[in-house]
């Protein structure tokens, strides 16, 4: 059975359909990828499964249960983490800081036998932060505060991961260290983890994904693995014309 | 959702029709409700309701188009009242050309110069800054209208066409100006609703506020937009109060909380519809004039019926439904790098300061030859009541400068801080009753704090503001709350450690340690996990959510923290004067300049607190200036600052929003040996303050206006801005 799902998601704001009967199941050991034009409902996906956001109808359900109504906190609490699209990390905190505010709120749950500083330091190591531990986020660079969010997101030590577009601001050689990190962390069994991927970067999402599944104006038009849904007729048709999609894809037909 | 009704709604209705059946048979004056009384009664309700409409209207517009909840909105219907008077009953200028140049020239154009001076800087900035800055505004033109027309002058302004003329209503008379106001406010509101729902502008007014860079695509122009929503807010609040001016009588205070009930009336719309707005602003005056006419609270009570208002408001929180945590708003980019004090720099600072305290106070410090002597009395007297504003300012620390949240009752909770220790300790002056008041002051700044904590930021605000109305209606006036016991001594000396502190000076050395103790405490909590989660919910609500922080609570918990601090401060502040009477004194407008004040010193920081112990030194200083005189000139100079002082301060916060002990920690702390940090990022500073050599950026010339166009152009920076001559040219 999927650890996450999210079934027949509708979210209407007025008029525009951001989901329209969206559904979505992610597993454990893998990264599954989430892929679509701009303004396809990936984010919004996102924050309805974390509960930012209401969905119109339709559930969301983790490990079993039915978790639509649950509070954002409720749902972290139980192993959902996420980032963030437009950042949202802690400004005026240190890096160590804003990993520290996630360690302390799961403690007593996640990390027991373990010194809340300990903890900030490794996920900090994780994402190769340590040496900015001691700097205001809202002076890094983007990509170092996207990394910030990524090792927050990984304090609460979740079940289910939903990353958006965690390359964006990144070089190549930081993005595939990422993407290893993904790889290692899902392969490693104690951790049970799933991981949910938004990403522009399609060699990126082409490499770590084992299932990706494929958005267009809130619907799901295709789910497979990478070489089924570059196949796929649909998604094609989705793409065609988008220019950004045919560069990025070209890296990977070759 | 109960047969269609939202549970919260049908939650605070219920409540709501409880309590008002409740109060009603309990109060029920026994007069008989007859067709004629009924009638009159309810239309004296309309009437008052169309007055509130008015400003709740020019309230909403604002909001709605340019996001700005502007508290100023009554203190501009005072100044327009004001000036009415002036040119109509004081020049003898016709009704008619006075009313077209005050609310057809001057509030337009106030309402422009506003905008464009600093309400178009604040889109960005903070709730607490934008509000801050709107209060400002109201607590300037309140006191520029002080001024100008001094109290002692009995003023009125005349109904229009006068009181006697109108339409025969039978029992009474219905005067062609309160028709004229029902009319005007209806009109008002219906074309205003035409305008933003109907019009072309009216969509781009609206749409500005949602995403200004997309709509200025498409062709709106934010700062017209802008512009327009000010200048037609500052009309209909001019109007306002030139129309509800003969009601009232032509006094600021109370034409300015007029405002107060607007702001429920604009609740009851959730801020932006319009049409609920209008009916909630009825709604209050028909509540307000058959409450007036059937019931009767006894003496006990007897300002009771005036909290209807803030009472609609409470219900108004309860009964919306959960803000939605925001996403995408966050502008990344911070200039510094942040600094916490150090424990043991928080000790120092304190050491330093009851150092300083102790030498002012006692007379040991000699001032190149001028030897200000020990303080008398009355410097004592003074400071002792600035240094316990200082205490209920800085339980503004944490609340205000970390959590980024509004609480504008700390006057509130600091009475019924003096309220429980009048209760528990009023015989003895037990001196650690004071810690129980610390504990029984938390509960209730998690009360006022829990309705409105899970909607947005602003809604505190309001609900703040009405508690403390509340509290100075309903609670302070009951005679088992504050007793009337005569004149002399009711609040005791304050009994500590053994040592009863009865004179000023032990007092006041006591109140610095407490001050001390304070901000040493807050240094430490701001270094603690709650201070870390506190600052976390005010840069990001929604990822501090999605980590596991439960951020109603988390606000609740340091509302508690904030009202605790304020209720420990109200009883230094209760025992300075002595006397119960001071409880009453602690109206709104003196928390506005608390508030005030605190924020423009700089709010966020713990250190802060050392700024506002200034207050006191000076104003000891003042009054030995006055004692020397011959310096009319330096007392007259401190009295302004002390009016206009607070004011101004927060409108420098549109330019620098963290306050002024920020910048000054900046020239202050390179000099300390240990803080190389700070020496270091100046220099970094200035290195890059240097602008590159034309040769550094590859170029042989630096770029004509035109290149600098087609640039911007190609980039797509939609700047209308002209370039000026020389454009990209290095200064060196």
């Amino acid at each position: 059975m999927a650890l996450l799902e999210a079934e027949q998601v509708v979210m209407r704001f007025g008029g525009v359909v951001a989901l329209d009967n969206a559904s979505v199941d992610i597993d454990p050991g893998e990264v599954t990828g989430l892929i679509g034009p701009n303004g396809a409902g990936k984010t919004t996906l996102f924050n309805v499964v974390t509960g930012l956001l209401p969905p119109t109808s339709g559930r969301v359900k983790f490990d079993g249960h039915d978790i639509t109504r649950s509070t954002v906190a409720k749902r972290s609490q139980m192993g959902i983490a996420r980032t963030f699209q437009k950042l949202e990390a802690f400004n005026t905190l240190s890096a160590f800081d804003n990993v520290r505010v996630a360690v302390e709120k799961n403690h007593r749950a996640k990390w027991k036998h373990r010194r809340v500083s300990d903890v900030a330091h490794e996920m900090l190591g994780k994402v190769g932060l340590d040496e900015v531990a001691d700097v205001t986020v809202g002076t890094l660079p983007t990509g170092s505060a996207r990394l910030v969010e990524l090792a927050r997101a990984l304090a609460c030590r979740p079940r289910v991961l939903l990353l958006d577009e965690p390359s964006s601001g990144l070089n190549e050689d930081e993005t595939s260290a990422i993407g290893q990190m993904l790889l290692d962390l899902v392969a490693d069994e104690d951790n049970e983890l799933a991981v949910l991927l938004v990403e522009h970067d399609m060699s990126f999402v082409m490499g770590v994904c084992a299932r990706i599944h494929v958005l267009d104006f809130g619907k799901i038009i295709a789910v497979g693995t990478p070489i089924e849904v570059q196949a796929d007729t649909a998604v094609r048709a989705a793409y065609l014309g988008s220019d950004e999609f045919r560069a990025a894809y070209a890296g990977v037909d070759e | 959702m109960i047969f269609g009704v939202r549970r919260s709604v049908a939650v605070a209705a219920s409540l709501g029709t409880l309590a008002a059946v409740i109060i009603a048979v309990l109060s029920w004056k026994g007069a008989p409700v007859t067709s004629e009384t009924f009638l009159v009664t309810t239309y004296i309700g309309l009437f008052l309701g169309a007055l509130w409409a008015m400003y709740a209207t020019g309230l909403v517009v604002v909001y709605t188009t340019t996001g700005v909840f502007n508290f100023a909105q009554g203190a501009i219907g005072v100044f327009a009242a004001f000036l009415y008077w002036e040119l109509h009953v004081n020049r003898g200028w016709h009704s008619i050309l006075a009313l077209f140049v005050v609310v057809g020239l001057f509030a337009p154009a106030l309402g422009v110069v506003l905008d464009v001076l600093i309400m178009r800087r604040l889109r960005t900035a903070s709730l607490v800054v934008q509000l801050m800055v709107t209060v400002a505004i109201m607590v300037l033109l309140l006191s520029v209208v002080g001024d100008i027309w001094e109290a002692d002058t009995p003023r009125r302004v005349p109904y229009l066409f006068g009181i006697n003329n109108g339409i025969d209503l039978g029992p009474s008379q219905l005067p062609w100006h309160r028709l004229i106001v029902f009319l005007v406010a209806i009109a008002i509101a219906v074309s205003m609703r035409f305008l933003l729902r109907r019009t072309r502008i009216g969509t781009a007014m609206r749409a500005v506020v949602d995403n200004r860079e997309l709509a200025a695509l498409n062709g709106a122009r934010p700062n017209v937009v802008s512009s327009t929503s000010w200048a037609l807010g500052s009309m209909m609040g001019a109007l306002g109060g030139i129309l509800i001016a003969p009601e009232l009588g032509l006094d600021p205070a109370t034409l300015n909380n007029v405002v107060i009930i607007a702001f429920a009336a604009a609740a009851f719309g959730a801020l932006k519809n319009l049409p609920m707005a209008v009916i909630g602003a009825m709604l209050i005056g028909l509540l307000r004039a058959h409450t007036g006419a059937w019931l009767d609270f006894g003496p006990d009570f007897r300002f009771a019926h005036l909290s209807i208002a803030p009472l609609l408001l409470l219900f108004v929180v309860i009964a919306l439904p959960q803000a939605r945590l925001e996403v995408g708003r966050l502008a990344h980019h911070l200039r510094r790098h942040e600094r916490y004090t150090k424990w043991w720099e928080g000790l120092l600072g304190c050491g330093v300061v009851i150092l300083l305290a102790a030498a002012f106070s006692g007379g040991w410090l000699d001032f190149g030859g001028w030897d200000p002597g020990a303080w008398g009395s009355r410097e004592l007297n003074s400071a002792n009541e600035a240094m316990a504003l200082a205490l209920i300012g800085l339980s503004l620390v944490p609340l205000i400068g970390w959590a980024g949240q509004i609480n504008f009752a700390p006057l509130a909770f600091a009475g019924f801080g003096a309220f429980v220790y009048l209760k528990l300790a009023g015989d003895t002056g037990n001196g650690y009753w004071i810690l129980m008041v610390g504990l029984l002051c938390a509960p209730l700044g998690a009360l006022v704090a829990l309705p409105a904590a899970r909607l947005r930021g602003l809604y505190l605000a309001l609900m703040t503001m009405a508690f403390a109305q509340a509290m100075s209606l309903i609670f302070f006036p009951h005679p088992w709350v504050m007793p009337i016991i005569g004149t002399g001594r009711q609040f005791p000396h304050i009994d500590l450690f053994g040592i009863t502190f009865d004179d000023r000076r032990g007092f006041f050395m006591l109140m610095v340690s407490v001050f001390a103790i304070f901000v040493y405490a807050l240094v430490l909590l701001r270094r603690s996990r709650y201070g870390r989660r506190w600052m976390a919910i005010n840069d990001s609500q929604a990822a501090a959510a999605t980590l596991g922080v439960p951020v109603v609570w988390t606000k609740v918990v340091v509302y508690a923290v904030s009202a605790s601090m304020a209720g420990i401060a109200g009883v230094f502040w209760a025992t300075v004067s002595g006397n119960v009477d001071s409880v009453q004194g602690f109206d709104l407008l003196i928390g506005f300049n608390i508030v005030l004040l605190v924020a423009a010193a700089g709010v966020s920081i713990p250190m802060a607190g050392i700024f506002l112990i200034f207050i006191p030194l000076f104003k000891g200083f003042g009054l030995r200036l006055e004692d020397a005189g011959n310096v009319d000139f330096l007392v007259t100079l401190l009295d302004i600052m002390t009016t206009y002082g607070p004011g101004m301060l927060v409108l420098g916060m549109v330019f620098n929003p963290r306050g002024a002990i920020f910048e000054m920690g900046r020239g202050f702390s390179p000099i300390l040996p240990w803080r190389s940090d700070a020496r270091a990022e100046i220099a970094a500073e200035n290195a890059q303050k240097r602008e590159p050599e034309i040769g550094e950026l590859g170029l042989e010339r630096p770029f004509t206006p035109e290149e600098v166009i087609a640039i911007d152009r190609r980039l797509e920076i939609l700047d209308d801005v002209v370039p000026k001559e020389g454009y990209g040219t290095s200064r060196s």
